[in-house]
């Protein structure tokens, strides 16, 4: 029989050898994700920063839900791009609480009530017009017309004033000093000329609002953007070059990776230079650097918080809590789960280290706290609970509740992950059975929200000019709670007390250090009695590491000229290698 | 003949359409049996940006009002069909505030370039080994069979992986992900052409070998099958040329091949979904993927009524050519009248 699809088989044979011709080519050789000809940028003027997008940008907007880098975390601390495009008033230093100038040249509590913003003059936006205080106070005026992440600012506030061009008036209705200072500290200032047209369309177009052309004060603009990466580029004048001098890299350009590893192998091979990223045992890559040259490495900047359903049967009564405090192997979570980046956590609400530690009271903890005993948690639990150990090794209470929970984190996040793991092991050892659940982030957020869980890791506040106060009321104030079922935002243990409220006020109202520790020791210690929920390791509010092979000059412990934060202060002095 | 035929596409349209109702139901309710919120999703990403629970509720509240999730549902699910037939598939939640059409539209051309090579060539390919080998028997015949059923059980993600493992990480000759290399921006060059294809081999191969496997089983058994049958015998018995006979045995036998081609073709749509997960490739199959984890309605919904579309269009498209290439079809119709 004829033979015409001979001829075929030559085409198709031709098109399998084609194809990895062609592509070889062409293309650039590249392994796993890797950057090699990173699209034309001079590598010597270009600073890759990761870490902080991983999605494609849909906007650059920074009251949207989702704001690109890096324009993102607006009015909150460790928000993502300070002072890059758009800039806040200051710079919060969470190793010494100082607020370093940026907008603002300084500020003052005139009044216990009152806090006085004072502009750094000749302040211009991008576009030439100038920076004065109606900018501000229309800033902080959107957080009181619509439902923005900085609106929680106006349950203290009640007037923003701009007294004159350079100068900015803040009235409190409540006082809480602290508080307000977070908010003073971390919002980026906008343009009034250009937003006010979009404010008065409403909250919806203020939300959809795309901003992808950003009009704000600071040294850089934005360049390009795809899924693949944000490029920032020096803008051609930047108002505070006199005063603060322009960063050092021309570009600084952000590439967008699918995963912690991508990045991780790219911060390895110095295509990455300053990176917000997991990275495990980051100490034994050559050319990445942390902030400290020891351990832990990173500063620490929130606790990753056990947070304990106290409505539950068998966790509604304190002394079981405390059984579970002292079983858990908190130098085991700092070894595995956080890779040695932190120290075994401490069983009080305030960080050691830092600008939390003026607060901090060892003694306080030594006599009401916790750590890591199993022998005592044994003891809690047959000699003051009376419970008894059944034939499976779960300890019952007398009134027939079983010692058996659930812990759960969001799928994903690997250090909870590992962490739940570790308490689940730790409280077997010791009796009470836990079982470790992982659903979908969202699933987790809405579970831990209403109440439908027993014990989930989660979020606290983190360090800032409002903490730790706003941590105490994170996990204890049960004022503004709705019953399990209701959606929280905070106390999401349910956890009420009513002392709590009263030393809440007094330490927010506190206007002397000295007050303000001792009403913070004071809610510490009803914390460590009560045990609503348990530290379970420090973690940093961004982690800070460098890779000196193309840039030298990034702030460390022994050359601290920006705290280890993405501040634009870090770029101040950069070199090129 | 035209009047009966037209009756059997009418009918045919009128299940078509009903079908296709019942399926944009479906497509709404479904993903809002998911538990969580999509709000919950922006949430947490505020939260881990180092925002505080106060915040979060304005978040919350404001997002929810922005989705039109507190209206009451019946009124949602009227909008949603309103809005499709006005082609307005809404915004993503999760990518707010990037429309639904946009996403698809930079997704699709990923995929398409994927699966329409691989299915067609995989089909061209596959067909003709099949009906070479029913027909040469043999040696040929066993070795292809044997090879083609292997290829063929092989479940299409798990060779995906074995192709990754092999060919990107214990030799390295290809990229082990992505749609192209970072810092390469997509362009019409040669340079980005050719990235793109290192990156398309490993998901390409992945795709045509299984489809190669399927249909040279497929066409071969049915091969068999027709040159076994009467009028093969009776034809060769009156002396009719060899050409002639299996012109005729290769068209009976695809008839089914026909179908199966147009209904791959219709459900490619929804992405050979875990290859692109697999690969990390850019196309439909992982913006389904990442709308499912983050409860994004509106993207879900966009791509499953492009998947009810293509599937829907593919199945209607093959009754028809059905009834036109197989006369036994309409006469069975008109037979029933």
């Amino acid at each position: 029989m004829r033979r015409p699809h001979g001829l075929l088989w030559v085409a198709v044979g031709a098109l399998f050898l084609l194809l990895p011709v062609l592509s070889w080519a062409g293309g650039t050789k590249e392994q796993n994700g890797a950057m090699t000809a990173p699209g034309g940028l001079p590598r010597n003027e270009t600073v890759y920063t990761g870490g902080f997008q991983w999605g494609p940008p849909t906007n650059f907007n920074p009251l949207s839900g989702n704001p690109a880098w890096p324009t993102g975390g607006d009015g909150s601390m460790g928000g993502n791009g300070v002072g890059f495009i758009y800039e806040t008033l200051f710079m919060f230093n969470i190793l010494d609480g100082s607020y370093a100038p940026l907008l603002g040249k300084s500020m003052e509590w005139t009044k216990p009530d009152q806090l006085t913003v004072t502009l750094q003059p000749g302040a211009m936006w991008q576009d030439g017009q100038p920076l004065t205080a109606k900018d501000v106070a229309f800033t902080f005026d959107l957080g009181k017309r619509f439902s923005l992440s900085y609106s929680p600012m106006w349950d203290y506030v009640s007037k923003v004033t701009a007294v004159n061009d350079h100068t900015v008036q803040i009235d409190l209705s409540k006082v809480n000093q602290g508080a307000v200072a977070q908010y003073v500290a971390t919002i980026y200032i906008l343009p009034e000329h250009i937003w006010s047209k979009i404010a008065d369309q409403g909250q919806q177009a203020l939300l959809a609002e795309t901003n992808f052309a950003p009009v704000g004060s600071g040294p850089y603009k934005l360049k390009t953007y795809s899924p693949q990466q944000v490029v920032l580029e020096q803008a051609s004048s930047y108002w505070g070059s006199s005063l603060y001098g322009m960063p050092t890299p021309k570009y600084v350009a952000h590439p967008i990776f699918k995963s912690n590893d991508d990045g991780n192998l790219a911060l390895k091979q110095g295509d990455l230079d300053w990176s917000q990223q997991f990275v495990p045992n980051v100490w034994t890559i050559p050319n990445v650097k942390t902030w400290y040259d020891h351990k832990p490495y990173y500063v620490p900047g929130s606790i990753p918080m056990l947070v304990i359903n106290t409505q539950k049967p068998g966790l509604n009564n304190p002394l079981v809590r405390r059984a579970l405090a002292y079983s858990i192997n908190y130098p085991l979570i700092a070894q595995t789960a956080m890779s040695e980046y932190s120290i075994p956590a401490k069983s009080s609400l305030i960080i050691p280290t830092g600008y939390e530690s003026k607060y901090y009271d060892q003694s306080n903890v030594d006599k009401y706290g916790w750590s890591y005993d199993p022998a005592k948690a044994t003891d809690i639990l047959q000699n003051q609970l009376h419970a008894t150990k059944g034939s499976d090794g779960v300890y019952v209470l007398p009134d027939g509740t079983k010692l058996s929970f659930t812990i759960q984190t969001p799928y994903g996040w690997t250090d909870w992950m590992a962490a739940c793991q570790v308490v689940s092991q730790s409280a077997k050892a010791v009796g009470i059975d836990i079982s470790t659940r992982f659903p979908q982030a969202p699933e987790d957020i809405s579970d831990v929200q209403t109440g439908n869980f027993d014990m989930g890791v989660f979020y606290v506040a983190g360090v800032g000019p409002a903490s730790p106060w706003l941590r105490f009321q994170n996990i204890m104030d049960s004022r503004g709670v709705p019953p399990e079922g209701k959606t929280a935002f905070w106390d999401y243990g349910r956890f009420s007390d009513p002392a709590v409220a009263p030393l809440l006020d007094k330490a927010a109202a506190s206007t002397t250090e000295n007050q303000k520790k001792e009403y913070l020791g004071e809610l510490d210690k009803l914390f460590m009695q009560q045990v609503p929920a348990i530290p379970l390791m420090y973690r940093p509010l961004v982690f800070y590491e460098f890779n000196t092979t193309h840039w030298t000059g990034f702030p460390t412990d022994s050359n601290p000229t920006a705290p280890p934060l993405f501040y634009i202060s870090d770029l101040w002095h950069l070199q090129p290698k | 003949m035209a009047n009966p035929f037209r009756k059997y596409i009418v009918n045919k349209l009128v299940w078509y359409v009903i079908a296709f109702f019942v399926a944009i139901t479906l497509n709404f309710f479904l993903p809002r049996l998911i538990p969580g919120n999509p709000v919950d999703v922006l949430v947490s990403q505020f939260l881990r940006s180092g925002g505080t629970g106060a915040g979060a509720n304005k978040i919350y509240q404001a997002f929810i009002a922005q989705f039109g999730l507190e209206k009451p549902i019946l009124v949602q699910f009227g909008t949603y069909v309103l809005n499709i037939f006005r082609g307005n598939l809404g915004q993503s939640f999760s990518l707010y505030p990037a429309r639904v059409t946009t996403l698809i539209g930079q997704a699709l051309p990923w995929t398409l370039a994927l699966q329409l090579p691989a299915i067609i060539i995989g089909w061209i390919l596959g067909n003709m080994l099949g009906a070479l080998a029913a027909y040469k028997r043999g040696v040929f015949d066993r070795t292809l069979f044997v090879s083609s059923l292997a290829m063929s059980s092989i479940p299409y993600y798990a060779f995906a992986i074995i192709l990754l493992y092999l060919f990107a990480v214990v030799i390295p000759i290809f990229p082990a992900g992505g749609g192209y290399s970072f810092g390469v921006t997509p362009s019409l060059s040669l340079h980005f052409i050719g990235d793109a294809l290192t990156h398309y081999t490993l998901p390409f191969l992945s795709l045509i070998l299984i489809a190669i496997g399927g249909q040279a089983v497929g066409m071969r058994s049915m091969a068999i099958y027709e040159l076994g049958s009467d009028y093969v015998n009776y034809s060769t018995g009156l002396g009719v040329r060899e050409e002639r006979i299996l012109a005729f045995v290769f068209r009976n036998a695809m008839l089914p091949q026909v179908s199966g081609l147009a209904l791959s073709l219709g459900t490619l749509v929804g992405g050979a979904l875990i290859t692109e997960i697999v690969f990390s490739y850019p196309g439909i199959g992982t913006l389904l993927f990442n709308a499912i984890t983050a409860n994004d309605y509106p993207l879900i919904q966009g791509v499953t009524l492009l998947i009810i579309v293509g599937v829907l269009l593919a199945n209607f498209l093959v009754d028809i050519a059905y009834g036109y290439i197989d006369p036994r079809i309409r006469t069975a119709r008109m037979g029933e009248r």
